[in-house]
């Protein structure tokens, strides 16, 4: 995995503390401090969910029911725990159910907003314009793939997870982040090169 | 278009770009529609809101309905003495043989909700609260408000009265009258259930115009069980007479150890 940045294994400071006290009073009921959590990470969970699901519509849908179901699920949130990474665990199942419900299309309608004006400002006409065209190219990529692999990718290349947090999210052991990424980053080359290795 | 393998350098900066730039949803108000969910009753998965430490005594409420409905369905005759009329305004009653003595006996204003004042009651109730106007009872001791802020579909309104001339004083010590309003009629889903012994006298009854029942005798016990199943632990009150109607969309519950006549007098003197 040289080409694979360094995985961070560090969790967010000062959160799990937070979290921890947030994720607390919501078990006893209070709905406010639950609402402070939703706010905290509504964001990440609806990106999430759209990665899979490819559409935003869903995918609020999808963090919305994911928040509600997590709510229900705090007795089995155990103490201490990060609460991120298994927030998102829910947040994926639900994206991924609802896809399957939906009758899983090959394809999900993922799109950029390329009319982004900083970051490209300092690049040529030529690198802006490939850029753009790696950016299609992998993109189109990642719309065929299967929802797991996007979202091993998503969660370290969008999101930028540590490693504990991806093992969490994932719910797989920790050992097993990297070999996963790399297998998700093979079947993405695959499928940018053609369909061959696709399900390799 | 040429399609040369991208270097790993290339790829993940592509990523990392692509990353940034998707047509994410941007939620920003999830947590009021998360909230506002959470307040619902849950439709279906009831058990996972016994979990709550909220329903800490719901198993013992859970079994005491379930052996209420069992014995309902035993005697038929006995449901449809008194639950059809108020089946329709969300109050089912269930007769049993028996009531035991409840395990699990909290102090009436134990689950009331929080101690407020009369006039904050008023302002959050979310519907008119009425108080009796009665010269017996003056203004209520303790004033409870059960319920969120937000949506008021639920909010509960309790007025204690302590010790008062003329009015027995019930097996709870120190409460006389205990009143409960809340909006019935506009939360469709609300469904309350009574269970009462044999003892037992139901009657319905007119209460300023609106439908209403009286229980009258052996102690019952209440239990209360919204759309979702997830029953209330603030159930067992004063356990004696017992007054319920229903007035411009809201239910009240007056409960007393007086006579039907009084406690038609006190109900009639809600303002």
């Amino acid at each position: 995995m040289g080409g694979v940045k360094g995985l961070r294994t560090d969790s967010v400071e000062g959160r799990p503390t937070e979290d921890a006290v947030l994720v607390e009073r919501s078990r006893n009921g209070d709905q406010d401090a639950y609402g402070e959590l939703v706010t905290r990470y509504q964001a990440i969970a609806a990106r999430t969910a759209y990665v899979i699901t490819g559409t935003a519509a869903d995918a609020e849908d999808v963090a919305q029911d994911a928040f509600v179901k997590a709510y229900y699920a705090l007795d089995r949130f155990r103490s201490g725990a990060p609460f991120r990474p298994w927030l998102l665990r829910i947040v994926a199942n639900e994206a991924i159910n609802r896809r399957k419900a939906a009758g899983r299309r090959p394809t999900v309608g993922l799109s950029v907003v390329e009319d982004r004006a900083s970051g490209d400002t300092a690049l040529s006409p030529e690198a802006s314009a490939l850029a753009h065209e790696r950016r299609e190219v992998v993109l189109d990529a990642l719309r065929k793939m299967r929802e797991e692999d996007r979202l091993v990718i998503a969660y370290r290349y969008f999101f930028d997870l540590s490693e504990v947090e991806m093992a969490d999210a994932l719910g797989v052991a920790r050992g097993t982040v990297k070999s996963r990424l790399s297998r998700a980053i093979a079947r993405l080359r695959a499928a940018m090169e053609g369909d061959q290795l696709h399900d390799a | 278009m040429t399609r040369e393998r991208m270097s790993e350098q290339e790829l993940d900066a592509t990523l990392a770009d692509l990353g940034e730039r998707l047509a994410y949803p941007r939620p920003t108000r999830l947590a009021d529609a998360v909230t506002a969910r959470l307040r619902e009753p849950r439709a279906g998965r009831w058990w996972d809101a016994l979990r709550s430490p909220r329903y800490a005594f719901a198993p013992v409420f859970a079994t005491l309905a379930v052996f209420a409905l069992v014995i309902v369905l035993a005697m038929p005759g006995a449901r449809a003495a008194a639950s059809d009329f108020l089946h329709a305004w969300g109050i089912d009653i269930f007769r049993v043989p028996q009531v035991a003595t409840p395990a699990v006996s909290p102090s009436p204003r134990s689950g009331l909700g929080a101690l407020t004042t009369l006039a904050d009651a008023r302002v959050r109730a979310g519907f008119p609260v009425r108080v009796p106007n009665d010269p017996r009872l003056g203004t209520p001791d303790e004033v409870y408000r059960d319920g969120s802020d937000a949506s008021g579909a639920r909010q509960r309104i309790s007025l204690v009265y302590g010790q008062r001339a003329g009015i027995p004083i019930s097996h709870e010590p120190g409460v006389s009258v205990l009143v409960v309003e809340f909006r019935g009629a506009v939360d469709e889903n609300l469904t309350g259930g009574k269970g009462v012994g044999p003892d037992t006298k139901i009657e319905s009854l007119s209460v300023n115009g609106g439908r209403g029942m009286w229980l009258e005798g052996a102690p019952h016990l209440f239990f209360y069980r919204d759309a979702s199943g997830n029953i209330q632990t603030e159930t067992l009150r004063l356990a004696g007479n017992t007054l319920i109607w229903e007035q411009d969309g809201v239910t009240f519950r007056l409960e007393a150890q007086v006579s039907r006549e009084d406690a038609l007098r006190i109900a009639g003197s809600f303002r």
